[in-house]
């Protein structure tokens, strides 16, 4: 029973992937498991300067999942490359830095660095983070500019490219397709999507930031859809995500159109998610006799 | 740390709202600080989130916490019977480190804050103590027989209603001429911590806090659970769960 899968040229020993956002570089979990079993992670969103981040609270708990408003804290290339790199060149997984930015020319200049680094596998384009004030929405939304900053950071990305699309769009093939123009190698979908969690006691919203981003089992429903809708819209491979925790979600995504999957939310519920899904999604496929894994992908017969 | 698969073993209310709950493993567990915490499942995972609570109470295969029901979370812990399985990750966080130099600690605690302050004494048996512990009215004293059972202990209240009238740092300020400590533990509400602040620059007596704020991983992948400490003019954000929860009192952008 294989279940590897090549996405853009890349192999992974498995379609389990590590979710922006929810792992950190992947130290804090190899404390409980090696998370070289992994198929891949995706790390922390980047940007060219380090950056705090928002003010707490930064999350509340809602109903099968959590909003959250970090703001893309993170430690900049600078610190990423002293602080972060060199453990990343110890890992045997396949490792995808994910590249976010204000600015046009911030994207690009840090795409043209990070690319360039022995230990980066492949750069995962977020253009779709709803907790930043200036850039992260806006590019992911219209289409005209989901093209234009692909094609942009596709000129001076020397690894395969991953975009990440925002749900919080008026339609998920268009931006699926605007992407493949502007050259992406591979989709991963969906973010999170933008709510709200009020204190009405306090007469005040939750999150310090007023506005989140939803994730978790809550937004398996609008995520399977899209990338249903996404692979009908393009011919790219596409990485699946949004409240998977358990080996049938996996499967679901996959069936869908999914040529692999991140796992996010759950990791946070409970720290094997990531690895528990691994071995899950192994013993089910065996279950189900199925000689390979990739078989799944795009399988699903529309009523 | 690990994630512990616990049986509970006893539930206790102390008031209507407030109950210690303690947890057996059925194997040993790690080593723990005072100051660190646990990182607990809803019964039944029923709600998505764990939640965090200090080692208040610990042993070799036992750890008990301390609550208060707040919301849909700590209301279902507080409804586990004995025998209840209930998962938690531990131990988490730096917790406090004292050493040889501190002969004398003073333990200030507001609220459900004198929680994390309890297991002081028992890991640092050679420092002296002395434990403030306050609280708004009678009927909201608690873990008074605890400490007064480690250390000398005085109970304040802001109505005067039982122990000593007035706030608790009022009743350190005091103190101090009698009871002149090298170190200051303390954990409370930001008002009192704004006055255990003040009160320790002005004496110059070191204080390191514990920490809390809603969080995520509990681990310090996500990143949620952000601590403002002054960094030059600014803020930088430090993670209560990895990076604290404890920090040095001075350190915190109140």
């Amino acid at each position: 029973m294989n279940m590897k899968v090549k996405i853009a040229g890349v192999e992974f020993k498995n379609p389990v992937i590590a979710a922006s956002g929810t792992f950190g570089f992947g130290r804090e979990y190899g404390e409980f498991y090696d998370v070289n079993a992994l198929g891949g992670i995706c790390t922390k969103g980047l940007t060219l300067r380090k950056r705090e981040g928002n003010p707490p609270p930064r999350i509340a708990e809602t109903a099968s999942g959590l909003l959250n408003s970090v703001g893309l804290q993170n430690p900049g290339f600078d610190g990423f490359l002293s602080d972060d790199v060199p453990f990343l060149d110890k890992l045997d997984t396949v490792v995808i830095v994910n590249v976010a930015g204000g600015t046009e020319r911030e994207y690009v200049e840090l795409t043209s660095r990070v690319s360039a680094l022995s230990c980066v596998d492949m750069v995962e384009l977020n253009i779709s983070c709803p907790n930043v004030k200036c850039g992260g929405m806006a590019f992911g939304v219209l289409p005209k500019s989901v093209e234009q900053i692909t094609s942009a950071v596709k000129k001076v990305c020397k690894k395969p490219l991953i975009v990440k699309l925002s749900p919080n769009v008026a339609s998920i093939a268009d931006n699926a397709r605007a992407a493949q123009g502007g050259g992406a190698d591979a989709l991963s979908l969906i973010n999170t999507l933008a709510g709200m969690a009020v204190d009405w006691r306090k007469r005040e919203p939750v999150l310090h930031n007023n506005i989140g981003g939803l994730s978790g089992p809550a937004v398996k429903p609008v995520a399977l859809k899209m990338v249903c809708e996404a692979y009908k819209a393009v011919k790219i491979p596409i990485i699946g995500m949004g409240g998977i925790s358990t080996p049938d979600d996996a499967a679901e995504f996959m069936v869908a159109g999914a040529a692999a999957v991140q796992v996010g939310s759950a990791n946070i519920f409970c720290p094997s998610a990531a690895i528990d899904l691994v071995n899950g999604l192994t013993n089910l496929a065996k279950s189900c006799n199925i000689d390979s894994i990739g078989e799944l992908t795009g399988s699903l017969k529309w009523h | 740390m690990r994630d512990v698969r616990f049986k509970v073993e006893n539930i206790r209310f102390l008031s209507g709202s407030v109950f210690e709950l303690t947890l057996l493993s059925a194997q040993k567990l790690p080593p723990m600080r005072c100051g660190q915490f646990l990182h607990i499942e809803t019964p039944d995972r029923s709600k998505p989130l764990r939640r965090p609570f200090c080692l208040y109470k610990f042993g070799d295969r036992t750890v008990t916490l301390a609550a208060a029901v707040v919301g849909g979370g700590t209301a279902a812990l507080s409804r586990v019977k004995k025998g209840d399985v209930l998962n938690a990750v531990l131990p988490l966080g730096n917790g406090f480190t004292l050493g040889e130099r501190h002969k004398k600690a003073a333990l200030i605690g507001g609220g459900l804050g004198c929680a994390p302050l309890l297991s002081v004494p028992d890991c640092y048996p050679k420092t002296e103590y002395r434990a403030f512990l306050g609280f708004a009215d009678k009927a909201s004293v608690l873990f008074e027989r605890e400490f007064a059972a480690k250390c000398k202990t005085v109970v304040s209240t802001d109505d005067g209603g039982y122990g000593v009238r007035g706030f608790v740092t009022d009743a350190f300020a005091d103190s101090l001429n009698e009871f002149f400590p090298d170190v200051v533990l303390t954990c409370g509400p930001p008002a009192m911590l704004k006055a255990v602040a003040a009160l320790c620059a002005k004496n110059k007596i070191p204080a390191f806090v514990s920490t809390e704020e809603r969080m995520g991983c509990g681990v310090g992948a996500c990143l949620v659970c952000a601590c403002a400490l002054k960094d030059g003019g600014g803020v930088k954000y430090a993670r209560v769960c990895a990076d604290g929860p404890v920090f040095a009192l001075e350190d915190l952008a109140l």
